[in-house]
């Protein structure tokens, strides 16, 4: 088992998100992090989306506090929602709005490309 | 006739001047009491000003026995003989928040170990205690087995130990294996904010003082609601006042609830049975049912 | 300096230096602590490439040659997290974005081709009553594995990782641990999930019978430079690898030199396996610190899990109530 928990069982492979938006707040916690974005939807209005992350712990040993994705970013997030279809989902991919990888993506080993399917 | 330093652990109180007077006529007494050990004249010099220090903050005078390293030795396994976890401010007895559990749910009373004259809540603070009070059984996190933070991991009503070297001193927790790792070298800033906070220690002559910040704003001081803001700062105090117990002293800091800092002092008494020991208290399976029962397949009636 | 580095910058000659069998480096005397006790202190990582059983096509095969670790260290470290998470890839947050990859953590080296010592390196056969009650126990748990928080796995739930032991194996991250020593005891701090083991080293007596532990109760003494752990009273739900309340564990940690813990247990259960199986790793000196792992606090998975499946099955019985 990789992660605390199972992640399948929680989120819905069927339901493929893809959002930008401002980062409201970092909760830097285990055994996940959360990232809260606002998220503009196509009406216009502003919703809150919770966005499930890893243990923040090894990037608070590396160096990175909690401004490191400060409230105000805007960033880009590829995952799936939560089957009970809430606002909530887990991001495979998380980028600034300039391309640029959240914390350590792009930059160590093993962190290129999703898998093929 | 007795040493100074018998004196002083027989009375546990200031040495009045006329006994220093009558002990020091002895003279070859007090030369041989003073030859024999160094330690008796920290305490000549400590019952004199000791003389001068309101009731709560006296601490003896004595000299823990030393670890390996030349410290003053903390370790064993301690709990305290008080109710500071129902309500750190001293308190009659009362009826419990589930009538259900009668006596054993009511509210023991307590001389308290708050310092001076009661919290200094700022006014919007003291509203939301009053809050905190009133929805104690849904808001106390301890209810939920969530990490108790510091102080209150110190009196609640469970042992922690203390294992002690020189780089690093770790107590834990009897309650929901709660442990923090006291930093005794390399201070450094607390990186992120945790419930257990973020400990810097020294050595301060006898006393083992702590620095602890990075704690965040989940935690209670007590079941009565008495909170804090992640501005909390405390700093400890641990100091051996006999073969057996310990003065714990708390320095409560946090300018977004508190006009002031306030200090809470307590005793801390080593287990002595030969086979005293933490147990487990893992109690996250007794707070399920409360967390997440509505989320069963079958939730119960 | 973060301790965090890939094979790239370790030199093939260390590996020597770092397989199962090591003794301390010549002319180096073990570390003692201030009061003459065998020193065990610091922070360590259980990191490692080395699987718990051997691969099968490798039977018999205990040790790789140098060349033969370095080539399957590459290779293991070489995996993209994805392919790592395996079936789990497809709805998992990136793990290296996190630093949470395999490669990217310090690891002891090592030439064992199984955590597993012995020609065989693999966990001995079930006992026929163990096959019987894990049978039972599966059929039991079929189509009721999200009724509730008891039917989760106990690391969802945040009581005790799955690898948190005792015995204690690496994790998928954050497999970091912490000694501390105190007249008497030695403490083993896990980050996850924060567990203090805290072991008497005088050879005390076990815990009567009747108490039961998550983690046991451990008794420690010393056998020269070794600590030896004894470790009995489970209770019936620890189930390591489908073991029962009758556990018994010995572990061992032997500071080979100023950078390793050589990590050895031996686990024993009549109820379960056919034979005693013993284990080991090698423990790398890391710079930590030990953060906070406060799982239950931040625990959401749970309750997202059962909600999720409680939303699942109202979407089956609605489109079965449409048919």
């Amino acid at each position: 088992m990789r992660a605390h928990h199972a992640f399948a069982a929680e989120f819905d492979v069927n339901r493929p998100i893809k959002l930008r938006g401002i980062v409201t707040k970092m909760d830097w916690i285990n055994p996940h992090s959360w990232i809260y974005i606002d998220v503009k939807g196509k009406d216009g209005k502003t919703v809150n989306w919770m966005i499930e992350g890893g243990s923040p712990n090894v990037l608070v040993r590396l160096g990175f506090t909690k401004d490191a994705l400060p409230a105000g970013s805007e960033i880009v997030v590829e995952g799936f929602q939560a089957k009970d279809g809430s606002n909530r989902g887990v991001g495979k991919s998380l980028a600034f709005a300039d391309g640029r990888k959240l914390f350590l993506g792009g930059s160590a080993p093993g962190a290129n490309g999703e898998p093929e399917k | 006739m007795e040493s100074t330093e018998e004196t002083l652990r027989r009375t546990n109180r200031p040495i009045s001047i006329p006994t220093l007077v009558r002990l020091r006529n002895s003279k070859k007494r007090l030369k041989s009491v003073l030859a024999s050990s160094a330690m008796t004249a920290v305490s000549i010099l400590a019952a004199i000003s000791l003389a001068f220090i309101p009731a709560e903050a006296q601490i003896p005078a004595y000299k823990a026995p030393r670890t390996a390293d030349g410290n003053p030795d903390l370790n064993g396994i301690w709990q305290v003989m008080n109710t500071a976890n129902w309500d750190i401010e001293g308190h009659a007895a009362g009826p419990g928040p589930l009538f259900q559990l009668g006596a054993a749910g009511a509210i023991p009373p307590g001389l308290g170990v708050v310092e001076g004259d009661g919290l200094p809540y700022l006014p919007a603070a003291a509203a939301k205690k009053k809050e905190n009070f009133a929805n104690r059984l849904t808001l106390d996190p301890e209810i939920k087995c969530y990490l108790p933070g510091v102080p209150r991991a110190t009196y609640l009503p469970y042992p922690f130990q203390i294992v002690q070297s020189q780089k690093y001193i770790l107590i834990s927790y009897e309650f929901a294996g709660a442990v923090r790792t006291i930093n005794m070298e390399n201070h450094k800033k607390a990186p992120i904010d945790s419930w257990m906070g973020w400990s810097n220690g020294n050595w301060e002559g006898e006393t083992l003082v702590v620095d602890v910040t990075g704690l965040n704003d989940q935690t209670w001081f007590d079941r009565a609601g008495n909170f804090h803001s992640d501005g909390l700062h405390v700093v400890e105090r641990y100091t051996p006042r006999s073969a057996d117990t310990l003065h714990y002293e708390a320095t409560i800091e946090d300018p977004k609830v508190f006009s002031r800092p306030w200090k809470m002092s307590m005793i801390l008494y080593r287990h002595v049975e030969p086979n005293a020991g933490l147990l487990e208290f893992k109690c996250v399976e007794f707070v399920e049912e409360l967390l997440y029962g509505p989320l069963r397949k079958k939730p119960a009636k | 300096m973060t301790g965090r580095y890939t094979l790239r910058s370790f030199p093939a000659l260390a590996l020597a230096a770092l397989i199962g069998l090591t003794l301390p480096v010549a002319g180096e005397t073990p570390l003692r602590t201030a009061d003459d006790q065998p020193d065990l202190q610091g922070i360590w990582t259980s990191a490692t490439v080395v699987p718990l059983e051997r691969p099968v096509n490798l039977k018999g095969k205990e040790f790789y040659t140098e060349a033969e670790a370095a080539e399957n260290t590459k290779r293991v470290l070489g995996i993209s997290s994805w392919e790592r998470l395996g079936s789990q890839a497809e709805v998992h947050y990136n793990m290296s974005q996190f630093g949470l990859d395999l490669s990217q953590e310090k690891i002891a080296l090592s030439l064992r081709t199984s955590m597993i010592t012995g020609p065989d390196g693999r966990i001995p056969p079930f006992t026929p009553e163990a096959q019987k009650r894990l049978a039972e126990r599966a059929a039991r748990n079929r189509g009721h594995q999200f009724d509730g928080p008891e039917t989760r796995p106990l690391q969802e739930r945040c009581i005790v990782f799955s690898t948190e032991g005792p015995p204690m194996l690496p994790a998928a991250y954050n497999s970091d641990l912490q000694i501390v020593q105190g007249r008497g005891y030695v403490a083993i701090v896990q980050e996850v999930i924060h567990s203090a083991r805290i072991i008497r080293t005088d050879g005390s007596a076990h815990l009567p019978e009747t108490i039961r532990q998550w983690l046991g109760d451990s008794r420690g003494h010393w056998e020269g430079d070794t600590l030896v752990v004894d470790t009995t009273n489970f209770t019936d739900r620890t189930a390591f690898r489908g073991s029962t309340a009758s556990l018994h564990l010995v572990e061992r940690f032997t500071r080979v030199d100023s950078e390793t813990i050589r990590y050895e247990f031996t686990a024993e259960d009549p109820a379960t396996w056919v034979r005693p199986w013993t284990a080991q790793l090698m423990l790398a000196r890391i710079e930590g610190p030990i953060l906070e792992f406060a799982c239950h606090e931040g625990n959401l998975g749970l309750p997202h899990t059962l909600s999720g499946a409680r939303e699942a099955e109202k979407a089956a019985e609605a489109s079965k109530a449409v048919k």
